[in-house]
């Protein structure tokens, strides 16, 4: 098989915790982990094809609320802190609103919803704790909500 | 401009998330099993030392490998270096140093004119110096401690990097941290190459002028970047800036590349900006006759503000220094914190760099400075051009004695690192921070002392590793063409 290579310029952004995201390979390497974390659930756990993606729904929202919308900062101590207020999506593309990588970030989580309503056939339980999840996501990453802490929570 | 196969782009990514994912599980199992602990603990009230997760990076993907960096050695950094073996019971958390040493092929050290190691020329008079002045002038230059080994080195050096006058200070990082605040201040701006080294970062954030970044080595978005910026302003007020300063280097240690700095500097006339150009690799290293990279590209030293190098690569001392025009020089002279409050240079440092200097120019009476500096050109060619042969993804232009093999997946630079010394062959890999995330790198840097032979021993061993641990990216040149090659000559 011939090696398709891809070439890259780094891009100036000096934020070392978000650069990581500008390089090509991630968007294909994020939709491949929840492929294979789905067939893991099922070979796992032996549900059904539904309750897998609910599963994997559910885990994404949980991993990816926590780490991209709770956690604060950078994990390591060169930058002298100066993105201590920051989560990590207000980090990304230096603040910037709706570039693509938030625009491929924010569509994922609604992809894998209809995935799972789909194969689910719409059953009421799952539907209310999928729903749940993609409209937490997804608000948390509307441009209005741009460091806008509600109630306090998390400042 | 990085060329990597697609599926390494991937299974990198995946590598580094598997190594966060398995660091925050620990961390996660480490809370709760502190949990029981931490309510007997004394310091209430105390805020943490590390807020959140500042030393995330540390403690989970740094002290796992911890054994590949910071090795001690136990002789000079010449071609060959003894390595002192270590060894750890808890898992790399903790190293412990042994009396055993090994003799490894030295591969990492800036020794690019074989001045590390005892000299014929130099080593005599250093030990001179170091009998008549001692160790060290015990005082800051403006009170005590100017010999006139200092003012020596300052004329020999102004006149070998070709500007009117010149300062030295005793530490290269601080060279530049302490004169960047000194030349701008608030109401100016500095535009800085992307992958500056973090002491022309320490300096320009430290001076309190803005900052802004332009793409490595582009001398148009240069361009761009400081239309936009003279256009707009200062930032809340819009009035013109006070001075801007664009900051470059010579030869950018990760890279390995030259900068392209004619275009810069014809850009930064344009628009009438001050240059300051750090020539910490490229001094003594490059160019015909070791003049660094105004030579070697066929700039005139006149059309930089402001040339800084240090001693710790070419010269084998240590120590930095600041070249300008005398006015610049005079006013540092008087306004650096470094000249003013910090010791002054140690004299048989200053000799060292006296001696290597002259041992370059040829008025030592022979002409070992010109033999070390076309030896290293041939060296670092020879290096390249049989490293990329081989398949390796290797960065740098040609004629520059630092050369990049590219890494990228994590678990791969300590399966290089220890293989390599295993085979006795001293390599420094760069991961993250110093490098971008994805872009790890094992780094070599070429000597003059290194001979054919020691270049043919690391050929192999590299060519061996690489092999094991699976960096050849490109495809490698069949050797049936090289023989042909060599059976029509003879």
């Amino acid at each position: 098989m011939a090696k398709l290579y891809v070439q890259t310029v780094p891009p100036p952004d000096l934020n070392k915790n978000t650069e990581w995201f500008m390089y090509p390979g991630v968007w294909s390497t994020y939709i491949l982990i929840l492929f294979f974390s789905w067939l893991l659930v099922l070979s796992v756990f032996g549900s059904t094809p539904g309750m897998a993606w609910t599963v994997v729904n559910l885990c994404h929202f949980a991993i990816t609320y926590y780490f991209f919308h709770w956690k604060k900062g950078t994990p390591f101590a060169e930058d002298q802190g100066i993105y201590n207020n920051l989560t990590w999506w207000e980090q990304m593309d230096n603040g910037k609103q709706l570039t693509r990588n938030r625009k491929f970030l924010t569509v994922v989580p609604v992809v894998l919803y209809l995935i799972a309503l789909h194969t689910t056939d719409y059953q009421h339980s799952m539907l209310f704790l999928n729903t749940l999840a993609v409209a937490i996501l997804v608000v948390a990453k509307f441009p209005n909500m741009h460091k806008v802490r509600i109630f306090g929570i998390n400042g | 401009m990085v060329r990597l196969p697609y599926l390494t782009a991937l299974t990198t990514l995946f590598s580094y998330g598997l190594l966060f994912a398995f660091g925050q599980l620990r961390d996660f199992f480490r809370k709760i099993i502190d949990w029981s602990k931490s309510t007997s603990k004394g310091l209430k009230g105390y805020a943490p030392i590390c807020l959140g997760l500042e030393d995330f990076y540390t403690r989970r993907l740094y002290l796992r490998i911890q054994d590949c960096f910071s090795r001690p050695i136990a002789s000079a950094p010449d071609a060959w270096i003894d390595v002192v073996e270590r060894y750890s019971n808890d898992n790399n958390k903790t190293l412990h140093r042994t009396s055993n040493t090994t003799k490894c092929l030295n591969l990492g050290s800036y020794n690019y004119l074989g001045f590390a190691a005892a000299d014929e020329y130099c080593t005599p008079r250093v030990i001179e110096s170091l009998k008549k002045y001692s160790s060290s002038t015990c005082s800051i230059r403006v009170d005590g401690g100017t010999t006139d080994l200092h003012n020596e080195l300052e004329e020999l050096l102004a006149r070998f990097v070709g500007k009117p006058a010149a300062i030295t200070f005793g530490m290269g990082y601080v060279t530049n941290s302490a004169i960047i605040p000194i030349l701008i201040g608030k109401g100016g701006l500095i535009i800085s190459d992307s992958l500056n080294h973090n002491s022309i970062v320490n300096g320009a954030r430290g001076s309190g002028a803005a900052v802004r970044v332009f793409q490595h080595n582009n001398p148009s978005h240069l361009e761009e970047v400081l239309r936009e910026l003279i256009a707009e302003g200062q930032p809340r007020t819009h009035r013109p800036w006070k001075k801007i300063i664009v900051i470059v280097e010579g030869i950018y240690s990760m890279e390995g590349e030259l900068c392209q700095l004619p275009e810069i500097i014809s850009v930064c006339k344009k628009y009438k900006a001050y240059t300051y150009l750090d020539e910490a690799h490229s001094i003594g290293a490059v160019g015909k006759t070791g003049r660094g990279v105004c030579e070697l590209l066929g700039v005139d030293p006149a059309d930089v503000d402001i040339m800084m190098g240090t001693f710790t690569k070419s010269f084998g001392s240590c120590g930095g220094y600041i070249a300008a025009s005398k006015e610049i020089i005079r006013y540092l002279k008087y306004s650096c914190p470094a000249h003013l409050y910090a010791t002054s240079m140690s004299p048989p440092a200053v000799q060292q760099v006296i001696s290597a200097i002259k041992v370059i120019l040829g008025e030592d009476g022979s002409s070992r400075g010109a033999q070390k500096l076309a030896h290293i050109r041939e060296n670092s060619n020879f290096f390249r051009s049989e490293l990329q042969k081989m398949g390796f993804e290797v960065l740098g232009d040609s004629d520059s004695p630092v050369m990049p093999i590219m890494l990228y997946n994590p678990a791969k630079i300590p399966a290089f690192s220890r293989e390599c010394l295993k085979q006795n062959v001293a390599i420094v890999t760069v991961a993250f921070p110093a490098t971008p995330l994805l872009l790890a790198r094992a780094r070599i840097c070429i000597s003059a002392a290194h001979s054919r032979e020691d270049l043919i021993k690391g050929l192999e061993v590299i060519s061996k590793v690489g092999d094991l641990v699976g960096i050849k990216y490109f495809p490698a040149e069949p050797p049936q063409h090289q023989e042909q090659g060599h059976k029509k000559l003879e």
